[in-house]
């Protein structure tokens, strides 16, 4: 049926929303935290998946984006919302600015840029620490007067739905495919009339933008903001959710994102082990199941949308879905 | 052939008549090796200009010049009469100039139409239905339709070539570059790829061939360009160049 | 006050020299194998835990204990290049680059939370190779930091004589310049990539057992030299080993010096760290793909 999968998704959705306030406080919790994961594991899809960008300073937004957010308020004494939008819009420019700087740099040379930029932020903000209390951690203005999580979930929700959405549309534009296009071929895309380095430092905005997003929710969600927001360990624990996922695609990162989450909370038992056995999952998908774990579920998923033709037609458009050819290394 | 195809062949550029490129005193430099020295070099509309030279003559490097892929240490390039110097590549193929490359360089992972569709959505005022259309229509023309939901890592060497021109013609150039296009391609093929040029150049449309494989660009050319060691040692008609002492020097001292 | 200069300077000298261990080791493997290893500050906390284990547990004396990490890490370096590397040699393989990021990436996440669950989180002191301090003068550095220091040197002599005077080496000399002329010689080139990481890894390994007694082990000890390895590497002449020692030894004293010249100790240490960072990312600025300009390695 036509649309089903799409229809089934909304639904999904709305069912979260409708019965949400059931949850204890204790899952609300975990699903917060997993759609802050999401908004990041989908952005990050997007600069290093769709336009090739292997950004390890991912991150490291989100913590440029909850300081900046978390100190306006506190020391300006702006609205929590606006100090929000101004972290978010921090990190667009600064985005734009590291895209604009690494706009030579391509494969590990770019990585280890951005992992660069990634440390410099770590310590400016774990060393004045008179400013932003370091490790020992900053307070922060809460986002809402309230013990109940509640009003966080819809907050959070609403934000990873809008997120989505603005980069579904990005996705499936004209802009997408040249994304796309830079990816495969940096000297081709620029035969081809695409102004790489514009798209180049459009890409790098736009999802530090939704990075840092993610990060000034976190800031004003949790009550103690320390620099760990930004570290290694929660870099490599994106690429973990990403990459097990699917990075190519976004709805397989953001089902990376919740199901580990989801997964770090119900293995508790397990303690540290988690990590590591996330980590030997992490190895495997790369060298067995390159496209993702998620990837054939949801092909076979969006297979239900599809209206039945009698002969296997070539897709339609240009859809974003790499053709079934795709590889599997 | 294909009525509808043929509408789409020609340029679409009313104002092709004269000189499109003009590239005055090209010099290139690698280190201290002078790859371009010294190189003029004009197209003008309805040519089929067939480029040749020994290996490490210069050649690519004056179509990476021309088409704004590597910008010259002298010398100064007017497209259409607007001077390029120090513009980005995507500005050539905005001011209608296209090229493929030696190596075939496509968006593997895209589809055929995907690929297409690059450059048509580049142009101004492009629509998705719009390009697509007109993405169709060449991959008719190229006998790749049937293969336009495939992914383009997946097609043969040859169909790589074709798909590689087609995306080049979506820009709907006034001037195409092809650098080495027979290279290792199936003779049927490349006979086909000849049939496919000249209906091209027919309809009105202007090459720059690049290629080792003399037979096939005697074939084709209207007028003929030798390089040799950065400069430009002949240029004029297939026949008279052919008879040009210098150009046969450098060609036995091979 | 002069005399703290100078401690500091030694210091520095030593700290550098180490680094230049670790930046030997990367700059050997990209060349053979055309990836950073993003796993390599990994391999050199293995290699200082290693040693720890050897010296506590199994009664080994330091210094032998230094080559039994080595060793450790070596047959390490091997698994993992046979595991999770051997997709990069093949033509199937898509997007290399990324592979190798990603690959290297999870292999450091792995090795780091292996190492916090087999040896906590907590920094261990293995003891002293060599007790006591030394003194010229009013010149007081401790046994341990010579010892790593010249320990280091001689071990990068070392691999210069493997690369330069036997067969084994001259021959991964030779594939780093060309691929080819390893199947010239007769050998298969994929034994040349195991050999290079396992060669690399054992390096790593050395360096941080030497560090050990210095700084002790702990389970993020390698995520700086790491970084700072790729520091030395660009600046070091893109692939020459004289040039990885010049500019290890040039970092690790401008860190000393900045730390000593700052009042501000602690804030001193983050930003010297800082510093050599943000120099990284203004050589990538200036030499985007120049990070090992020459590809393949250099012996002088």
């Amino acid at each position: 049926m036509r649309g089903l999968h799409a229809a089934i998704l909304v639904a999904g959705a709305g069912l979260l929303l409708g019965y949400g306030h059931l949850l204890n406080s204790y899952w609300m919790h975990v699903l917060i935290i997993a759609m802050f994961y999401a908004i990041l594991s989908s952005s990050w899809s997007l600069l290093a998946g769709y336009a090739g960008l292997f950004s390890l300073g991912h991150v490291a937004f989100a913590s440029v984006g909850g300081y900046t957010s978390a100190l306006l308020v506190q020391f300006t004494g702006i609205p929590v919302p606006l100090g929000m939008a101004a972290g978010t819009a921090a990190c667009c420019l600064i985005g734009a600015g590291i895209g604009w700087i690494c706009l030579r740099l391509t494969g590990p040379y770019l990585a280890i840029f951005t992992l660069a930029f990634s440390e410099i932020i770590r310590i400016i903000v774990s060393t004045e620490d008179e400013v932003t209390r370091g490790m020992t951690g900053l307070h922060t203005v809460p986002l809402f007067n309230t013990v109940s999580r509640l009003p966080y979930f819809y907050t959070v929700f609403g934000l990873l739905a809008g997120s989505l959405a603005l980069m579904g549309l990005l996705v499936h534009s004209r802009w997408g495919l040249f994304l796309r296009a830079i990816r495969e071929d940096e000297q081709a895309a620029a035969a081809s009339g695409v102004a790489v380095a514009r798209f180049r430092i459009l890409g790098f905005a736009i999802a530090s933008g939704f990075a840092g997003l993610a990060g000034t929710f976190y800031a004003h969600y949790i009550p103690v903001l320390t620099p760990d927001i930004g570290d290694l360990d929660r870099m490599a624990l994106l690429v973990v959710m990403t990459v097990i996922g699917g990075m190519e695609r976004i709805p397989t990162a953001v089902g990376g994102a919740i199901g580990i989450e989801f997964l770090q909370e119900y293995l508790r038992a397990f303690g540290i082990w988690r990590l590591e056995i996330f980590g030997i999952v992490l190895l495997l998908t790369m060298r067995f199941a390159r496209n993702g774990l998620l990837t054939p579920l949801w092909l076979q998923f969006v297979r239900l949308g599809e209206v039945r033709r009698p002969a296997a037609g070539a897709p339609e458009g240009i859809g974003t879905e790499a053709s079934p050819g795709g590889s599997a290394v | 052939m294909n009525p509808a195809v043929d509408t789409v062949l020609g340029p679409s550029h009313a104002a092709a008549n004269g000189v499109l490129i003009e590239g005055v005193g090209l010099a290139k430099h690698f280190g201290g090796i002078a790859a371009v020295d010294g190189v003029d070099f004009t197209v003008s509309a309805g040519d089929l200009i067939g480029l040749i030279g020994p290996n490490g003559s210069g050649k690519t490097t004056l179509i990476n010049i021309l088409t704004g892929h590597l910008s010259p240490n002298a010398g100064r390039v007017l497209v259409h009469g607007h001077p390029m110097a120090a513009r980005p590549a995507h500005e050539f193929a905005g001011r209608g100039v296209a090229r493929t490359f030696q190596l075939t360089q496509l968006f593997g992972r895209m589809t055929v139409l995907e690929n297409m569709m690059v450059p048509g959505l580049t142009r101004p005022r492009s629509t998705r239905d719009g390009a697509a259309k007109q993405a169709r229509a060449y991959l008719t023309f190229l006998n790749l339709i049937h293969l336009e939901g495939l992914d383009a890592k997946n097609l043969s060497g040859g169909q790589q070539k074709l798909l590689e021109l087609g995306r080049a013609l979506m820009l709907e150039p006034s001037v195409l570059f092809l650098d080495e296009p027979f290279a290792g391609v199936h003779p049927r093929l490349r006979d086909e790829l000849i049939k496919r040029i000249q209906e091209l150049h027919a309809a009105g449309r202007t090459f720059v061939v690049v290629d080792h494989d003399m037979e096939s660009i005697l074939r084709i050319a209207k007028r003929l360009v030798v390089m040799a060691r950065g400069r430009k040692i002949a240029d004029g008609p297939p026949g008279a160049v052919r008879a040009d002492q210098n150009v046969l020097a450098a060609y036995s001292g091979l | 006050m002069i005399d703290y200069f100078l401690i500091q300077a030694t210091n520095g000298l030593v700290i550098g020299i180490i680094y230049s261990l670790v930046a030997v080791g990367v700059t050997l493997i990209f060349s053979i194998l055309k990836i950073v290893n993003f796993a390599h500050g990994d391999l050199y906390m293995l290699g200082g835990y290693t040693a720890y284990y050897a010296i506590t547990l199994a009664g080994i004396p330091p210094f032998p204990a230094m080559f039994v990490a080595m060793a450790a890490v070596f047959t390490l370096g091997v698994i993992l290049e046979r595991l999770f590397l051997t997709p990069l040699y093949s033509e199937r393989t898509e997007r290399k680059d990324e592979y190798g990021i990603i690959i290297t990436f999870g292999l450091a996440f792995f090795l780091r939370n292996a190492a916090i669950i087999a040896f906590g989180v907590f920094p261990l002191k293995p003891p002293s190779f060599v007790a006591g301090v030394y003194r010229i003068g009013a010149l007081v550095v401790t046994n341990d930091r010579l010892f790593a220091g010249v320990v280091g040197l001689l071990l990068i002599f070392a691999l210069l004589y493997f690369m330069t005077g036997t067969i084994w080496g001259q021959a991964l000399d030779a594939v780093s310049q060309s691929r080819d002329s390893a199947s010239i010689v007769g050998i298969n080139p994929r034994r040349f990539n195991t050999l290079a990481y396992a060669v690399g890894a054992a390096l790593a390994a050395a360096a941080g057992a030497l560090i050990g007694p210095i700084f002790a082990v702990a389970p993020d000890m390698g995520v700086l030299p790491n970084i700072q390895s790729y520091v030395i590497v660009i600046l070091g002449g893109m692939g020459s080993v004289g040039g990885s020692i010049i500019a290890g030894i040039t970092l690790g004293e401008a860190q000393a010096l900045f730390t000593a010249f700052l009042p501000d100790m602690t804030r001193a240490l983050s930003y010297s760290n800082a510093f050599s960072v943000f120099v990284l990312m203004v050589v990538l600025m200036f030499r985007p793909t120049g990070f090992f300009g020459r590809r393949h390695l250099r012996m002088e």
